[in-house]
């Protein structure tokens, strides 16, 4: 039996586990990166449509032609928007402008009875999976509807709590 | 194998061959770490509520100044008090905020712990003392008491 090179032998052995450790560990890594850039791009949009809410929400009505509490104070609460039939298109105009590159939805979400009642005002269509939802709650007084010409029916002792849920998605 | 073992030649081959071994594991691991490392701080970033909790709260500070403007005019053809009226308007709108809240799988409260009324001739205005608490079941916030001065 030919004993030679038997440490020769024993390095190529560790040389081959080595390489398949390597390549088994990059493999790994390489699907962890896969999800990793897609939450990327998921938390550039959720902080995009963040962004444009609150934009929308805390600048003055004199500034901005319509902004959102306006926007929700004004809104026909009998209508619903449906595919080509927006309901708020001064909102959609606002947004259109403010997410150029995203398709969007945006709902109404208000309590009405003890159960929550949602609303659809401006349609675009249905969200892909990749979708993600902001959400800014908006409250009007009575006082606040009268001068936006409105019709939600509010007590004068009361406020209207309505959450804006805005869901968008890359096309 | 006595025979591998009293040879002692090639020694800084196998030294070399060690010490690319344990570089190459080394590097492995590192990279390894710092692609989970970016999967969860982007994943975290995405998980953690900062614009609910950021929303709630502004929008409970906002909610108390109406309230408190509300209740002021309700006071002068009522004989209910300002705290009362206030408190009142906060319950309802904590109700419905919490509604909303969990429609979307999370637990808010918001109430109010105490109230001071100011006359028109102070420099201060009313100040309300709110609790305002979230949990998303991951994320717990409160903040106990969260203090809003509103100039009437």
């Amino acid at each position: 039996m030919n004993d030679k090179a038997q440490l020769y032998t024993l390095e190529g052995l560790m040389a081959a586990v080595l390489i398949t450790l390597t390549v088994l560990a990059v493999a790994q890594s390489s699907v962890v990166i896969i999800p990793q850039t897609d939450n990327f791009l998921e938390v550039q949009m959720k902080q995009k449509i963040n962004d444009a809410l609150v934009i929308l929400d805390v600048t003055p009505d004199t500034t901005m032609e319509y902004n959102l509490t306006e926007c929700v104070a004004s809104w026909n609460t009998s209508t619903e928007a449906s595919y080509g039939k927006d309901q708020l298109l001064a909102l959609d105009k606002q947004l259109a402008i403010m997410l150029p590159d995203l398709m969007y939805n945006v709902e109404f979400a208000y309590v009405e009875n003890s159960s929550v009642v949602v609303k659809n005002t401006v349609f675009n269509g249905a969200p892909t999976e990749n979708s993600i939802t902001a959400n800014r709650l908006v409250a009007l007084s009575n006082a606040t509807v009268n001068s936006y010409g409105g019709t939600w029916m509010i007590p004068d002792d009361e406020l209207k709590v309505i959450e804006v849920r805005l869901t968008a998605w890359h096309v | 194998m006595a025979r591998i073992i009293e040879n002692d030649q090639g020694q800084w081959i196998l030294l070399s061959g060690l010490v690319v071994a344990i570089a190459l594991v080394f590097l492995v691991t590192l990279m390894n770490n710092a692609t989970v490392t970016g999967y969860h701080s982007s994943n975290n970033a995405l998980e953690f509520p900062k614009d609910d909790i950021r929303d709630l709260v502004s929008q409970s500070r906002d909610a108390t100044s109406q309230a408190v403007h509300i209740a002021h005019q309700i006071n002068q053809s009522s004989n209910q008090t300002i705290p009362d009226i206030t408190t009142s308007i906060i319950e309802d709108f904590s109700r419905q905020t919490s509604l909303l809240y969990a429609s979307h799988g999370q637990t808010v409260a918001i109430s109010v712990s105490n109230i001071t009324t100011n006359n028109s001739t102070s420099a201060f205005g009313d100040i309300v003392w709110l609790n305002i608490s979230y949990n998303d079941g991951n994320t717990f916030y409160s903040s106990e008491p969260e203090i809003v001065e509103v100039s009437v």
